[in-house]
């Protein structure tokens, strides 16, 4: 029988792709969704408590002046929708977090637990009763906890390491670890290490490349899942209208030994595309999260040995 | 909750280190791309055709219709801030309309219509520069071939083998090739300005006389120009009737429509500066390139003569469309480019070819690029299943060859029409034509996108300013009645005066056969992918939030 997959990534902290995500179920007909990697936001924006019943946050340019408790949620709901984390804050409390570095990675940890947690418990509740597999697997963005938190979900299952069984004899083995980025990000590691860490996972599958489907967050070396405008590492600036190849060659090399029949990427949102290695269909559905868009691709597989189809999505 | 776009001093925004949060494309390099593209040669090439409209002033003409084309870059700014990384017109109207008007839209302009650009291009660089440059050396034979027809067709050729080349192995090599491009010509202009400045009229005819004899046997060619092809020319480039005036609108679109043609890489952490950046690049690219061609006819008017000048462009013209005898003509029909006839000033044939191969660079700065939007607009649909997957298909050197092969083999069929077939010149104005109707709907896109795409205007940084209606729509209605201004009267012109109205049947059905060719190739996607399970139109619909 045919399995029809759904795969996203790189949500990074926005709660309307979130949601999106897991009603993608339905909205495409899936059986397994899979996300792949970079759960959580890359900012914290400040709600500064101005007065009593008085708030206020700068956003994309924008000063918010919130008055009352209904402004101060919706305005919270708007930030989280964008994938930035709210946090409500007095001045003193801003300006301790902007002179302590530690403090603020602690802000930043505590956040990402909570919104994790929030996510899966609302994704349980939705998936309740449905026949839906849903798969997560962090990136390379994501810190280490987070994996525990998701370990928690009655319906999700955590990718990370693992190889785990898909509909009709089909394995999934996923990563989220990349290659090395400028941003020093928690799972990133050179090329022969994470050659090493890919070929461990893959060594647990069971079934034969036919039927194994890889989700590893970093795509492929110099294919057209990779390219992204090239940057200086140093001063992390575009350099003009250059672009680069900066998937990995340990992604690509594995892919090119064990030629699974899919194996799906993120991690460089603007490389949106499909190509074959080999036997191989490798997907990058790119990531449209600042829109509150979720860029996905929907694979049908036929059951036995063929892909049959797939296409790239905006929802 | 009140809003307001002023930014206080204390700390905003807590980042985090995350892959992706970079500092965006540089202003420099957005202008750069919106400079090239709003290309002042183009618009010098473009000037050729307002001699069908003498009684229209194109100082004013320029101005207006700068004013509209402003419009523009807010829309865009608009557009790409709010989906950015969107893949363009294809995307946004697919989004904010329906799959098959982005495909059928996207389609005939990003793809179809620039396999007509092709011959556009060449025929341009071939007089504007080239036979000019053969004519200096003593290569007059070379600059007369190049304007046979099989001259026309292989210079289409090499154009696309250029064009083909960089898409397939040279992009990178191309980019740091712009920014030099850009510096030179810009150098280069500069030398002629300050040419144009300090030649009296006098001396500026003398040099020209000089030179037309050298190169084409011509007697007191100065004059000879004016009494073959001056009469009924306007004396001054501000002379002209309102309504004239606005009938040059769609000429001067033919240059100034296209600062939006770039600025795609832009950074995540992104807001209203974005938009407002955006907004800056593309007019500044516009803007700077009206200054500069504003300057140019300043100074032609001064050295050159303003009459003079309509009539060397009416004299090529007139020798194109056969209503003047080209035996009159000092220079046979030749175009007299404004380029040379600059670099002439200066008796000095090693002076003459080095200014003109200087300035040539802002044009061939550009248009080596003119394949890469169409492979983009091509891998777009081919990802989205209307294409089949092989068209996105790439060697093992990153060449993408089948959407090579799209952009090339119809180009080499339609650079054959061009060349071979007289009339097929005529068209040149569908160029922009099939591109503005694209440009019209997705400024109805953006219209409407408050309401047709809520979630997306809402999560937008776009100053959300009301009178009414957003601001935002009424700037989009506004540029949207421009386009549908430029495209009546393109179509329903009985007087011929752009060439491509339905006066015109080849037009009519070259036109016809690109929108023809985009519906029905959406139609087949439709009804294979609905018997495969995957309906067409559920790629861009959005996913239930709650």
């Amino acid at each position: 029988m045919k399995v029809r997959l759904f795969f996203a990534t790189d949500v990074h902290g926005s709660e309307v792709c979130w949601r999106k995500f897991i009603n993608s179920a339905s909205h495409y007909e899936a059986d397994v969704l899979i996300l792949g990697g970079d759960m959580t936001g890359k900012a914290i924006v400040p709600i500064v408590q101005t007065g009593p019943d008085h708030w206020r946050y700068h956003m994309l340019d924008i000063t918010h002046e919130l008055e009352g408790a209904d402004e101060l949620a919706k305005g919270e709901r708007l930030i989280r929708d964008h994938g930035y984390y709210p946090v409500t804050l007095t001045p003193e409390e801003r300006d301790e977090y902007t002179s302590d570095e530690d403090k603020l990675e602690e802000l930043f940890h505590e956040q990402m637990r909570k919104t994790v947690a929030s996510w899966v418990e609302w994704a349980d509740a939705k998936l309740e009763g449905s026949n839906i597999q849903c798969i997560v697997c962090p990136g390379n963005d994501d810190r280490f906890d987070i994996d525990e938190i998701l370990k928690t979900s009655k319906h999700i299952m955590v990718g990370e390491g693992n190889v785990l069984d898909l509909p009709e004899g089909y394995q999934l083995a996923s990563s989220g670890w990349t290659n090395l980025t400028p941003w020093d990000t928690p799972r990133e590691e050179d090329e022969p290490k994470l050659k090493e860490r890919i070929l461990s996972i893959v060594e647990q599958a069971t079934v034969p490349p036919e039927r194994l489907v890889l989700g590893l967050h970093a795509p492929p070396y110099d294919t057209q899942l990779d390219v992204a405008p090239k940057i200086d590492w140093e001063t992390l600036t575009v350099q003009g209208q250059d672009s680069a190849h900066v998937g990995s060659t340990a992604v690509r090399e594995v892919i090119e030994e064990v030629q699974p029949i899919l194996s799906l990427h993120g991690h460089i949102h603007e490389s949106r595309a499909a190509v074959r290695i080999g036997r191989t269909l490798a997907v990058n559905p790119g990531s449209s999260y600042v829109e509150g868009m979720v860029a996905g691709v929907v694979v049908d597989l036929d059951g036995k040995n063929k892909l049959k189809r797939y296409r790239l999505t905006s929802g | 909750m009140a809003t307001d776009a002023s930014k206080p001093a204390e700390q905003t925004l807590f980042v985090r280190k995350a892959s992706g949060l970079v500092k965006g494309w540089s202003s420099t390099d957005g202008f750069r791309y919106s400079f090239f593209s709003t290309n002042i040669f183009l618009g010098i090439w473009g000037f050729l055709y307002a001699v069908f409209i003498p009684g229209g002033s194109v100082f004013w003409s320029i101005i207006i219709c700068t004013l509209f084309v402003l419009l523009e870059c807010v829309v865009y700014a608009g557009l790409i801030s709010a989906m950015p990384r969107a893949g363009g017109d294809y995307v946004w109207q697919s989004r904010v309309f329906h799959s098959s008007v982005g495909f059928v839209f996207g389609a005939t302009g990003w793809w179809f219509i620039l396999w007509l650009w092709i011959p556009i291009y060449a025929a341009l660089c071939v007089n504007s520069f080239i036979n000019p440059i053969f004519r200096i050396v003593g290569l007059g034979s070379w600059a007369d071939w190049l304007l046979t027809k099989n001259g026309v067709f292989v210079a289409s050729l090499a154009t696309i083998a250029l064009a083909t080349y960089l898409v397939a192995v040279g992009m990178k090599a191309y980019a740091n090739f712009q920014k030099w491009a850009l510096w030179i010509g810009l150098a280069g202009l500069i030398v002629g300005a300050i040419l144009l400045i300090v030649t009296s009229k006098a001396s500026f005819i003398a040099a020209f006389n000089r030179e037309m004899f050298q190169q084409y046997g011509a007697r007191d060619a100065y004059a000879a120009t004016i009494k073959a092809a001056g009469e009924g020319m306007p004396s001054s480039m501000f002379a002209g009737t309102l309504k004239d005036t606005f009938y040059l609108l769609p000429v001067m679109a033919f240059w100034l429509l296209w600062p939006n043609w770039g600025a795609t890489l832009y950074g995540e952490v992104r807001g209203a500066k974005d938009f407002r950046k955006n907004i800056y690049q593309m007019a500044g690219g516009l803007l700077s390139a009206v200054v500069i061609v504003i300057i140019f006819l300043f100074l032609v008017t001064k050295t050159m003569g303003w009459t003079f000048f309509e009539a060397s462009a009416n004299g090529y013209m007139g020798a194109l469309y056969a209503y003047i005898d080209p035996a009159k003509l000092p220079a046979g029909g030749s175009y007299l480019s404004p380029t040379a006839m600059t670099a002439w000033i200066v008796n000095n044939s090693a002076f003459q070819v080095i200014l003109i191969a200087a300035i040539s660079l802002i044009v061939f700065g550009w248009w080596g690029t003119v394949f890469l939007s169409s492979t983009r607009m091509i891998f777009a649909s081919a990802f989205d299943r209307i294409l089949p997957e092989g068209v996105a298909k790439v060697t093992s050197g990153g060449v993408p060859v089948n959407a090579l092969l799209l952009m090339a083999i119809p180009s080499v069929i339609v650079s054959a029409f061009y060349a071979y077939q007289p009339s097929f010149v005529s068209l040149t104005y569908d160029a922009t034509l099939v591109i503005a109707a694209m440009f019209l709907m997705s400024g109805l896109a953006f219209m409407i996108m408050p309401w047709r795409a809520k979630a997306i205007w809402e999560n937008s940084a776009l100053p959300k300013i009301k009178i009414g209606i957003p601001l935002m729509s009424i700037v989009a209605a506004v540029y949207s009645a421009f386009m549908l201004f430029l495209l009546y009267k393109w179509i329903y012109d009985p007087d011929n005066l752009y060439g491509i109205g339905y006066k015109n049947k080849n037009s009519m059905i070259f036109m016809g056969i690109l929108y023809v060719a985009g519906i029905v190739i959406w139609i087949i996607a439709w009804s294979v992918r609905k018997r495969q399970g995957m309906e067409l139109e559920a790629v861009a619909k959005e996913i239930p939030v709650e």
